[in-house]
C-alpha cells in the first residue's frame, strides 16, 4: 500500500517531470500577441513621478523618514562604495565569523528607527535589510530593489538598485579592512555605566553618501559592536543623525521578518538619480575624467565605466583616483583593500559586459547616468554594479567621471 | 507578494516589461498546469496564448485579490477545462509520450519503473473528474493553498479540500493496483 504521502510525492514528481514546449516556442507565439492587445489597450496617460517625490520630501516626516533610510544605508553601509576606516581586533573578527543577522534599534531626530539585517551565504554583504521607523514607514530591499512605504501618502517610493545595506558585512572581513583606514582612532577604557571595558573607533570620510563620520562601540568582553553613531559631517558635531543604542547579533533570522505587507491599494513611484550635492565638488577638476567629445551619454558612460573597471583590475591607484576623484578622499591603503583587494578571491578580474543606461538624472555640474557592468570575480562568480557617471562640459570640451557605485553589487551568478 | 502588486501596477500603467517579466515568471508554471490539466497536450501553447492575451486587454483595470500566481493558474484551469469541453475526447495514451519520472542516480529497470508508474500516473490524472485533478494540479504544482484556491473557485474550503482528498484516494487506489500486480 502507498500512504497518502507517497501518492502526493508521486503526484509531485509526475507534476515536474511533465514536458512541456520549447521556451523559445511559447514565446514567440504568446508574447508578440500579448504585448499587441496590451497596446491596444493600454491606457493613455501615466502621471510624472517626479514632482511626487519632491512633494513628498518637503514633508517633515518625509525627511525624518530618509534619515533615517541614509542612516541604514551608511551606518552599516559605512562602506557603500569606496569607503573605509578601521582596525584590527583580532578577537572580534573571531567572535563575528559565525554571525549572519544583526537587529538594531537606533535613534535619529524626530523618532526610533529598527534595522533587520542579513548577510548573504559568503557573509560578504547585506541581502535582506528592513528598517521600520517609529511612524510607520518602512524601508526594505528586494530582488535588487530598494522599497520605501510612506504610510501617510499610501505610496512606496523605489529604486532598481540596493542602496540600503552593508557593502562589505559586519563581520571579519570588515574589521579588517577597518584596520587599514588613515584617519580611525581607536580609544578604550571603561563604560562610566557599566564599568565594563569598551573599545572605541572613531571615523570619517566623505563617500557617494556625502560627508559622514562616526563612533563604533565595541564590548571587550564579548568583542562584539555594541552601538554606534552617525554625525552628517566630519567632526561629529551636532547631534547625531542616528544613534544606535542597541545591535544585537543572530546566526540567522527566520524569513518572515524580512515580509512587508503593503496595502493593494499603494502608489508605487520611482526615486530620481541624485547625488549628493557636497560630492560635486570634488568632481569639478577639469584634469580628471575622460573626454568624451562626440560621443552619445551611452558611449561616455561606458567608455568611463570601463576605464574604471580597468584601474580596478590592473590595480593602478592613479587611474582610478583619476576617472573617479572622490576616491581621493581615502588612504591609498584603504582603497587598496577595499577596491583592488588584492589577497581575496572576490576582486574583479574581468569586465564580462557594460549594459545600457537604466536611469538619468542631474546634478549641479550637469546630467547623470546610472550604468550596470557585469564582472567576473577571481572565484569565478559573476556580479553586476550599477556606477553613477558625471558628465561635465568645460567649454568646448565634454568628459566625465565616474561618481561611484548606485547600490550594492549583486551576485548574479 | 511585494514584487507582484508592483508588477500589477507598473502593468497597469502600461509597462511592456511589466507583462513581459509577469509572463517570464510564471510561464514554466502555468505551462504545467495546462499540460497536467489539458486532455489534448498539443494545445498547451494554446491555452497559455489565450490566457495572457486576455491578461493583457486588462491593463489599466486589473486588480489584483490574492495572489498573482493563483489567478494566472485559475485562469489556465479554466481555459483548459473549456478546451477539454470542446474536444470532449482524450488522446489515446502512448508509452513513448509519456514523460518519465526522474531516474537521477537510478538504475535501468528503476527508470523503466518511473516511465511505467509515470504512465499509469498520465492514465489515473485523466480519468479524474475535472474538478478533483483541478485542486490536486494547482494545489501541487501551483502551491496554491486550498483556502486561496477555494477563494478563487468561490467554493468552501472544505469542499476544495475533500476534492483534493478523493481524487488523492482515487490515485492511491489506482497505483495500489498496478504496484501489487
Amino acid at each position: 500500500m502507498t500512504d497518502t504521502r507517497d501518492t502526493e510525492r508521486m503526484v509531485e514528481t509526475y507534476l515536474a517531470s511533465l514536458r512541456t514546449p520549447a521556451a523559445d516556442g511559447v514565446d514567440a507565439k504568446v508574447l508578440p500577441d500579448a504585448l499587441t492587445a496590451m497596446h491596444k489597450a493600454k491606457p493613455q496617460t501615466a502621471p510624472s513621478s517626479r514632482p511626487i517625490w519632491r512633494t513628498i520630501m518637503a514633508n517633515r516626516a518625509s525627511k525624518v523618514t530618509a534619515a533615517a533610510v541614509v542612516a541604514g544605508v551608511v551606518l552599516f553601509a559605512l562602506f557603500d562604495s569606496f569607503t573605509q576606516p578601521a582596525w584590527a581586533l583580532a578577537d572580534a573578527i573571531e567572535a563575528l565569523k559565525d554571525l549572519q543577522a544583526v537587529h538594531v534599534v537606533g535613534a535619529f531626530p524626530g523618532g526610533t528607527a529598527e534595522i533587520w539585517m542579513r548577510a548573504n551565504e559568503g557573509k560578504t554583504q547585506s541581502t535582506d535589510v528592513v528598517v521600520r521607523g517609529s511612524h510607520g514607514a518602512i524601508t526594505w530591499t528586494q530582488d535588487g530593489s530598494t522599497y520605501h512605504y510612506e504610510p501617510g501618502q499610501n505610496t512606496v517610493y523605489y529604486e532598481h538598485a540596493m542602496t540600503l545595506g552593508m557593502a562589505q558585512w559586519l563581520g571579519p572581513e570588515l574589521l579588517e579592512m577597518l584596520s587599514a583606514a588613515e584617519n580611525a582612532k581607536v580609544v578604550r577604557g571603561k563604560d562610566p555605566a557599566t564599568g565594563r571595558d569598551r573599545v572605541m573607533l572613531m571615523c570619517s570620510l566623505i563617500d557617494v553618501h556625502g560627508a559622514q563620520s562616526w563612533v563604533i562601540e565595541f564590548d571587550a568582553a564579548s568583542k562584539l559592536p555594541l552601538a554606534m553613531r552617525q554625525w552628517p559631517n566630519l567632526d561629529r558635531s551636532g547631534p547625531p543623525s542616528f544613534d544606535a543604542f542597541k545591535i544585537v547579533y543572530y546566526e540567522d533570522l527566520p524569513d518572515n521578518i524580512f515580509d512587508v505587507p503593503i496595502p493593494s491599494d499603494a502608489k508605487y513611484v520611482e526615486k530620481p538619480l541624485e547625488i549628493p550635492p557636497e560630492t560635486v565638488g570634488v568632481m569639478s577638476n577639469p584634469q580628471d575624467g575622460i573626454p568624451v567629445e562626440g560621443m552619445t551619454q551611452q558611449e561616455a558612460a561606458e567608455k568611463a565605466v570601463r576605464t574604471l573597471y580597468r584601474a580596478v583590475i590592473d590595480q593602478d591607484m592613479n587611474s582610478l583616483k583619476n576617472i573617479s576623484p572622490l576616491c581621493r578622499n581615502w588612504g591609498d591603503e584603504f582603497l587598496r583593500q577595499i577596491v583592488f583587494k588584492p589577497d581575496k578571491d572576490d576582486r574583479i578580474v574581468e569586465i564580462i559586459e557594460v549594459g545600457r543606461i537604466r536611469k538619468t538624472g542631474q546634478s549641479p555640474l550637469g546630467p547623470i547616468a546610472a550604468i550596470p557592468t557585469t564582472v567576473r570575480l577571481e572565484n569565478g562568480k559573476k556580479a553586476q554594479q550599477q556606477m553613477i557617471v558625471q558628465f561635465r562640459q568645460f567649454g568646448e570640451k565634454a568628459s566625465c567621471v565616474v561618481h561611484g557605485p548606485y547600490g550594492l553589487p549583486r551576485e548574479i551568478e | 507578494m511585494v514584487e507582484d502588486r508592483f508588477l500589477i501596477w507598473r502593468f497597469n500603467r502600461g509597462d511592456p516589461a511589466a507583462l513581459c517579466r509577469i509572463y517570464e515568471r510564471y510561464r514554466d508554471c502555468l505551462l504545467k498546469v495546462a499540460a497536467a490539466l489539458l486532455n489534448d497536450r498539443s494545445g498547451v501553447e494554446d491555452v497559455l496564448h489565450d490566457v495572457f492575451v486576455n491578461f493583457a486587454q486588462s491593463v489599466g483595470r486589473f486588480e489584483l485579490r490574492g495572489s498573482l500566481k493563483g489567478y494566472l493558474s485559475i485562469c489556465v484551469a479554466n481555459r483548459a477545462r473549456d478546451t477539454n469541453r470542446t474536444k470532449q475526447h482524450r488522446n489515446a495514451v502512448c508509452l513513448d509520450e509519456v514523460p518519465a519520472l526522474s531516474a537521477d542516480g537510478v538504475g535501468p529497470e528503476q527508470a523503466a519503473m518511473g516511465r511505467d508508474l509515470a504512465a499509469r500516473l498520465d492514465a489515473a490524472m485523466a480519468d479524474l473528474p475535472d474538478e478533483q485533478r483541478e485542486i490536486i494540479v494547482l494545489h501541487v504544482q501551483s502551491k496554491l493553498p486550498f483556502r486561496e484556491i477555494a477563494g478563487l473557485r468561490q467554493i468552501s474550503i472544505n469542499t476544495a479540500m475533500s476534492r483534493y482528498r478523493y481524487g488523492m484516494q482515487k490515485l492511491r487506489s489506482m497505483l495500489d493496483g498496478e504496484l501489487e500486480s
